[in-house]
């Protein structure tokens, strides 16, 4: 996949003819961008890296002590907890904002009336912050006078009020629910494009060959929308792997700690001035979601675009 | 059009129910700090008291959280379309040496989650001084955003005829000239997509701001609203659902003026990465 590039100057007939080499000048317009990622991305990170091998923690001497943060990590009931958790919470927000955020597409690629305000009112629950819409959810489910439980008590859907926050169960669908709510734009958005490079001429010519819209679904359009779907697979199953705003706003990753991502779990190490172990975390995160963004990048077309 | 009639019917239907859905949370948050008796919704009838109370009250600093939010995002935007907008044309035009691995690194950045530098980020600003800043803030989002605003502009700086550049530097441009006035100027509307996306990532960024401020000299809206709480237990949804409504109404209306700028620039900057 390697090209090489020209570094001779003045003998190529390209561009390379103009004036001096556009390679130096080419460092030093990347420069200005590559140093504010290293300082404040690739440092923290590597700092990350280099503190989980230490015993860092606010009243104690900083001591080299190797692995033996993850050795504890390996034997932490809590932390077993989270990655649960975070395992089930993708995949069960993952899947649903797939099928919702498609169901969706399809709506905003077609020609409705007043598509501008279907498309303004699908993309408000992204815009608005998670930390802001969680607030709004904790009223919503609220207990004594969630809009939750009188709605679904004057449906006749339960016959007395549900904690919602307060139960095991309750607290995972909630974020399940609140997380879904947020993240579908993106997905629908993701899809909309799809759709749209789908030629029509495709879809006419299959009609007039008789193939019902059910049967154009799962021959034409679907197969198709596959590359996109991976796109938005890998995206959100990233962005759930390392959620924090709504589980830290909605239920504190609460009750009894059943609902603490792994994000929240290392913030929580953090906050009490464990920097060792909180970096421990953070750096197995780290590794899947790495492991997965190398999925992604290989599925994108990424190489042919930039080539 | 094959469906027809029904067809459209079921189709503006299905619209509306997603409207229902998607706004929902937003229509409760608006009745609720409305509302007279915020907890029985809008049977007692309406009021802008809880407005009045909430930018009235010293001690709640919301408008020092609204301006800090302005301020961080506006100059974290800035600055990174500043830098990336330059490495874009190092990609793009220059044919950077190493653009492949370049744009792979700063792509990755994207899915790196927030909390694996968040730790070692507050022990940089602490050193520095800078831990309950903007400035503290400005930097990280301005680095941050940057993969999704450079992949944009990659794409939209390899749309521009390259002609263009090349007639800029026979005509005797520098290549910083031919930058800022043939290149930037050309990609103009799409720089301003990127900057409204990235605007709109930095306003509503959490994780850093929770742990990088800690009063209203710095503290930006989602911290506010997620930290607020009553003086006396109870919490003042009222009061609680203004701050979220007017919290969130720089981001909604900018959504709601720039829509077609910012579906199309999501469509472009993610489906294309």
């Amino acid at each position: 996949m390697r090209k090489s590039y020209p570094v001779m100057k003045g003998n190529q007939p390209s561009r390379h003819t103009l004036g001096t080499s556009d390679e130096g000048a080419s460092f030093a317009f990347a420069l200005p961008l590559a140093l504010l990622l290293l300082l404040f991305a690739f440092l923290p990170l590597a700092g990350t890296l280099l503190t989980s091998l230490f015993r860092d923690t606010t009243f104690l001497e900083k001591k080299f002590i190797f692995l033996a943060n993850y050795s504890s990590l390996f034997r932490d009931r809590s932390f077993f907890q989270s990655l649960t958790f975070t395992l089930a919470f993708i995949a069960t927000s993952v899947p649903l904002e797939i099928a919702l955020g498609f169901l969706f597409s399809l709506v905003v690629h077609e020609n409705v009336p007043a598509l501008g305000f279907f498309r303004v009112a699908l993309i408000l629950p992204w815009a608005v912050p998670a930390a802001v819409s969680g607030r709004v959810w904790e009223l919503i489910y609220s207990y004594s006078h969630g809009i939750a439980n009188t709605f679904l008590l004057k449906l006749g859907i339960i016959s007395h009020p549900v904690n919602w926050l307060g139960t095991e169960t309750g607290a995972f669908f909630s974020l399940v629910f609140a997380d879904v709510w947020k993240t579908t734009p993106f997905v629908a958005i993701i899809l909309l494009a799809g759709l749209q490079s789908i030629p029509s001429d495709i879809h006419r010519q299959a009609s007039v060959d008789g193939a019902g819209p059910l049967r154009r679904l799962f021959t034409i359009t679907l197969p198709m929308l596959k590359p996109s779907l991976v796109v938005a697979l890998l995206f959100r199953t990233i962005d759930a792997l390392r959620v924090f705003d709504v589980v830290y706003v909605l239920t504190k990753g609460g009750p009894g700690g059943t609902t603490t991502s792994l994000s929240l779990y290392a913030y929580r190490y953090y906050v009490s001035g464990d920097f060792g172990y909180g970096s421990a975390v953070s750096v197995v995160l780290f590794f899947c979601a790495l492991a997965l963004s190398i999925l992604y990048l290989r599925a994108s077309r990424f190489r042919e675009v930039l080539a | 059009m094959t469906g027809g009639r029904g067809k459209g019917a079921a189709l503006f239907a299905a619209a509306c129910l997603m409207t229902l859905y998607s706004l929902g949370p937003v229509a409760v948050m608006v009745a609720v700090s409305l509302a007279r008796d915020p907890l029985s919704t809008l049977s007692g009838g309406l009021t802008l008291a809880h407005y009045a109370d909430l930018v009235r009250g010293p001690s709640l600093h919301f408008l020092d959280y609204l301006k800090n939010s302005f301020l961080v995002s506006a100059l974290s935007s800035t600055l990174s379309i500043a830098v990336t907008s330059a490495a874009a044309f190092a990609v793009v035009q220059l044919r950077l040496p190493v653009r492949r691995q370049f744009v792979m690194a700063v792509l990755a950045l994207s899915m790196i989650p927030q909390v694996s530098a968040v730790g070692y980020l507050f022990k940089l600003m602490a050193r520095f001084g800078l831990i309950n800043t903007r400035t503290a803030l400005i930097l990280p989002y301005s680095a941050w955003s940057a993969p999704l605003i450079l992949w944009l502009l990659v794409s939209y700086f390899s749309r521009i005829p390259p002609d263009l550049y090349r007639a800029a530097l026979v005509d005797g441009s520098s290549r910083w000239q031919s930058f800022t006035r043939v290149i930037f100027p050309a990609a103009a509307p799409g720089i301003f997509s990127a900057w409204l996306l990235s605007f709109i990532f930095s306003f509503n960024e959490f994780l850093f701001a929770l742990v990088l401020t800690s009063d209203y000299r710095a503290r930006t809206v989602p911290v506010g609203v997620a930290l607020f709480q009553g003086l006396h237990g109870e919490i003042p949804w009222g009061i609680l659902m203004a701050s979220a409504a007017l919290g969130s109404l720089p981001v909604i209306a900018t959504a709601v003026i720039f829509q077609k700028r910012i579906v199309s620039g999501l469509m472009e900057g993610i489906v294309r990465g």
